[in-house]
């Protein structure tokens, strides 16, 4: 009896072994937003689908790379994690560089960083394996993810449409992630809803380049 | 040591460290051959570090096919970057990451600069981010159209700001002011030794318009671009390189099929696309030297016997659009 359930056993795990895909789908505008759990900065973890029935924001991370800089010291992300998470918008930013890579940050680091540049994320999430960024596909910092209370991808590319490392270019930018979140909210349908995500390649443990 | 005479030493110091070869030493004696020689090598140590403008990890030059800007006719210019060991920078599409140089141009009147010329790039990445860019050197060429009847009687003085992104494993943005100052005659242009080879060499990296019997057809199918290319030849070896962002996933493997009379090549859709494409044009990479710009429309669902594009665009095509 004991044996048979051990066979049993096996087989189902063959079974289920042989019917996972070998690689996960990644996000795509318009289907299910992948489940994720991460653990932030500050310590606590944090599941994507605790957020249902909220907009989240997803913006990966990088604090080394200048467009990214063009956005902190323009105090552009800080702004908008601002504005959107004071009307109830869930604001993820990840980072996905590998222990070793540019923006790699300890806890404390990400912590003394975002004091700093007063950034205002609900939550950093530290990702060095790049399970989530791999998850979604990650291929830039910053690229955005715009995801509804349905748990659907409503966009996912540029932060804007200015893909340059010029402070001056913020400001006459036309903002993608605020124009998702605007059309959403007003129950229109996003207008645009992919574009190429412009920046440094996310630093995965891999990247060379 | 005259003017004249210094002046004749340093073009010659020049055109050794171009082409590493002493070609064009014309001096009577052999004295004054070594003597200029020596001086020479002298410029030219000094010179190879002090050749081009600093950009992060590299220099950038602004050179002249020309020796002079010929009235009425078009002369090349080249933006030459050089850099090290392992850094590269962007071709038109960089890929999935980073961004192409960019140029501003600065001219006296009766000069425009006409579009960049982008040799063939390479694949830079790893399995999941694939960008498209040069490393080590790589140079831009722009063309430089000069109105008919300009005159001047001092030099033209030809100004560019270059904004360059340089990366490695991190990105560091460049920009350097370069300058060139070029007299305006009304004879026709003689070519300058210095840089000529550097011209003549870039220019066969550049995509070249395919030849009139070569048949190209695109073919939409489960989530791909399928390529079919009927070239006379069977091809073994192809790799595409979109001009427009966001079209085929970049990282994914280009599936190459090997056919009796050329290839069949299949390019994963990109994630991004979300709305379908009228035609699917870009760098076409048969091999070093053999690069050709395709242009070739969807084939319609069930209509694939309409669905041939032939290729025929000048390379000029190539600036459209970018």
């Amino acid at each position: 009896m004991r044996m048979k359930h051990s066979t049993l056993f096996t087989m189902l795990v063959a079974f289920a072994l042989c019917t996972v895909p070998p690689l996960i789908r990644a996000a795509k505008v318009g289907e299910a937003a992948p489940e994720f759990k991460g653990t932030a900065s500050n310590g606590k973890t944090f599941r994507l689908s605790d957020y249902r029935g909220k907009y989240v924001v997803l913006e990966w991370h990088n604090n080394g790379c200048p467009y990214v800089g063009k956005h902190y010291n323009s105090g552009n992300m800080q702004r908008l994690q601002k504005k959107w998470t004071s009307q109830g918008v869930v604001w993820f930013s990840i980072l996905s560089s590998a222990p070793g890579k540019q923006g790699y940050m300890t806890a404390s680091e990400e912590n003394d960083y975002l004091a700093k540049m007063q950034a205002a994320p609900t939550a950093a999430l530290l990702d060095p394996s790049g399970e989530i960024g791999h998850l979604y596909d990650a291929k830039t910092s910053p690229q955005m993810v715009v995801i509804n209370p349905q748990g659907v991808v409503i966009y996912s590319g540029a932060i804007d449409d200015k893909p340059t490392t010029d402070l001056q270019d913020v400001s006459n930018a036309t903002n993608y992630v605020s124009l998702a979140l605007e059309e959403a909210m007003a129950g229109k349908q996003v207008q645009t809803p992919a574009t190429r995500p412009y920046g440094c390649s996310v630093k995965y443990a891999d990247s060379r380049h | 040591m005259t003017r004249a005479r210094r002046q004749i030493g340093r073009n010659m110091l020049d055109g050794l460290c171009i082409t590493r070869k002493m070609r064009a030493c014309n001096s009577s004696s052999g004295f004054s051959r070594t003597l200029t020689f020596g001086v020479a090598l002298l410029l030219c140590a000094a010179g190879a570090r002090a050749a081009g403008t600093p950009i992060p990890h590299g220099t950038v030059e602004l050179i002249a096919e020309n020796q002079w800007i010929a009235a009425g006719n078009t002369l090349n210019l080249g933006l030459r970057f050089q850099l090290e060991k392992g850094w590269h920078i962007y071709w038109v599409n960089p890929g999935d990451s980073g961004e192409p140089p960019r140029v501003k141009w600065q001219l006296p009147m009766g000069l425009t600069a006409g579009a960049m010329q982008w040799p063939a790039p390479q694949r830079l990445g790893t399995s999941s981010i694939v960008d498209f860019g040069y490393e080590d050197a790589v140079m831009l060429i722009v063309p430089l159209h000069a109105k008919a009847g300009l005159a001047a009687p001092q030099p033209a003085r030809l100004s560019a700001e270059v904004r360059v992104l340089v990366c490695r494993e991190m990105c560091i943005p460049g920009k350097a002011q370069l300058s060139l100052a070029l007299p305006i005659k009304s004879q026709l242009p003689a070519p300058d030794a210095r840089t000529s080879d550097l011209f003549t060499a870039t220019r066969k990296s550049l995509p070249r318009r395919v030849p009139e019997n070569w048949r190209f057809s695109v073919a939409d199918a489960n989530g791909s671009f399928v390529l079919t290319a009927n070239l006379g030849q069977q091809i073994t070896q192809a790799i595409f390189f979109p001009l427009a962002e966001s079209q085929i996933e970049n990282a994914a493997p280009q599936k190459l099929l090997p056919m009796a009379a050329g290839f069949r090549l299949t390019l994963r859709k990109s994630e991004q696309l979300l709305e379908p494409i009228a035609r699917l044009k870009g760098v076409l990479v048969l091999s070093a030297g053999q690069a050709y710009l395709i242009d070739v429309p969807l084939g319609k669902p069930g209509a694939a016997r309409n669905g041939y594009g032939i290729g025929i665009h000048p390379a000029q095509s190539l600036e459209e659009g970018l």
